[in-house]
């Protein structure tokens, strides 16, 4: 079958495969055969934008495959990139529940399969499912822990070089190579984007990296980057 | 001390408090009431989640804290807020300390038992819903007020200004 963008479009929720594995969809049969009922699934190319931050919310998206960049944007235009959402996430979640405006911007990064319900509808389909609905507060909850981090490593660290740092052993912890002696990173994102997602220049990351070659703590073999000396980047990240 | 969630002066003004007949008195049962005393640490930031702190009187100070010790003070908390939402559904350690500024009541609600009470009361559910996702909002302003205002100074104006 031709689908759009190699996508291998999933069309029902209840012969997902994936499903299992994600808290949101993980739902029993009841209200899934409901939520069947209210969402859209829809295709989008790469580079694609689902919202925009300010924007009155429509409704949520359920990412299904694919990665989606989350960030917000200060009045003058500089952009802060807080997450890479994966597959199983549901986007726009808390503006379609408390009807403010998104909070933040989403931007496909690979050709993507969401899934789009109404905001009333998935209102509804809360108040009828109390399982659905705890699912949600832990998604919410877990989109609170992962801000509160954000807040933490801006507020509170001194220097681009520690988040830097930081944000190396974070991948490295996310691809499962945190307890080994040299983990290895897929570096899917350019230093711009690297930038944005400290908060700081596109140069200043760029120099960073340049200098922890130098001292090889880090080494580059195309687009993976190894971590040669973690406990020299541990101290990086501690100062 | 109140014993009783039903004589509370306050419940109407509070939305998390205002709750059918019914569903109070299933809340009166889960939860455990306790006196705290100015300073006191409610939970702190790191340390497995046991439950939610219904705050019914007093204030509290939320705050985070870096590796190296410095402390950044997130917002202070009212009375008729609920304190460790987050952590409590989700099971990850609490996310911010949470300490008292003055002599205050708390009523605590175990996970497992808030858990049961939200599943019977959809009602309270997407009350607790709602309620997490302002504190999201409220979280993302923050990080654009911190992460995108790049001069230290402007961050450090902004940080007392939250303070004060």
């Amino acid at each position: 079958m031709l689908s759009p963008y190699g996508l291998d479009i999933i069309e029902s929720c209840l012969t997902c495969k994936m499903r299992a594995d994600q808290i949101f969809c993980d739902l029993p049969d009841q209200a899934l055969q409901s939520f069947e009922q209210i969402k859209y699934a829809t295709a989008y190319p790469k580079g694609a934008i689902l919202f925009v931050e300010g924007q009155a919310p429509r409704g949520i998206f359920v990412l299904c495959k694919g990665r989606v960049k989350l960030s917000i944007c200060s009045t003058d235009g500089k952009t802060l990139i807080l997450k890479i959402a994966e597959a199983g996430e549901v986007l726009g979640l808390s503006a379609s529940v408390s009807g403010k405006p998104y909070e933040l911007t989403a931007e496909t990064i690979d050709p993507c399969q969401v899934n789009f319900v109404k905001r009333e509808d998935f209102l509804r389909f809360l108040k009828e499912h109390s399982d659905a609905c705890l699912r949600v507060a832990e998604q919410l909850s877990e989109k609170y822990n992962s801000a509160c981090r954000e807040i933490r490593s801006l507020g509170l660290s001194h220097s681009a070089a520690e988040k830097l740092a930081k944000l190396l052993l974070d991948w490295a912890v996310k691809n499962g190579e945190g307890a080994k002696q040299e983990p290895r990173i897929k570096l899917a994102l350019t230093h711009e984007e690297i930038a944005q997602m400290i908060g700081t220049s596109r140069e200043t990351v760029t120099r960073l990296f340049a200098e922890m070659k130098k001292r090889q703590i880090v080494q580059a073999k195309g687009s993976t980057l190894v971590i040669r000396n973690k406990t020299a980047l541990k101290a990086l990240a501690t100062t | 001390m109140q014993p009783s969630c039903n004589h509370c002066a306050y419940r109407a003004e509070r939305p998390f408090c205002e709750m059918t007949p019914d569903a109070t008195r299933a809340f009166d049962a889960i939860k455990v009431q306790s006196v705290v005393g100015k300073g006191a640490l409610l939970f702190a930031e790191g340390s497995t989640s046991r439950g939610v702190y219904v705050l019914c009187e007093g204030r509290v100070k939320l705050s985070i804290c870096s590796e190296g010790g410095k402390r950044l003070l997130l917002r202070v908390a009212a009375a008729g807020e609920v304190l460790g939402l987050g952590a409590t559904l989700s099971g990850d350690p609490y996310e911010v300390s949470a300490e008292m500024l003055e002599p205050g009541q708390v009523a605590f609600v175990p996970r497992e038992q808030l858990v049961a009470f939200l599943r019977d009361n959809p009602g309270i559910c997407m009350d607790v819903v709602r309620r997490l996702s302002d504190d999201l909002h409220g979280a993302y302003d923050r990080v654009r007020s911190i992460g995108l205002s790049r001069a230290r100074r402007a961050r450090l104006q902004r940080v007392r200004s939250i303070a004060s």
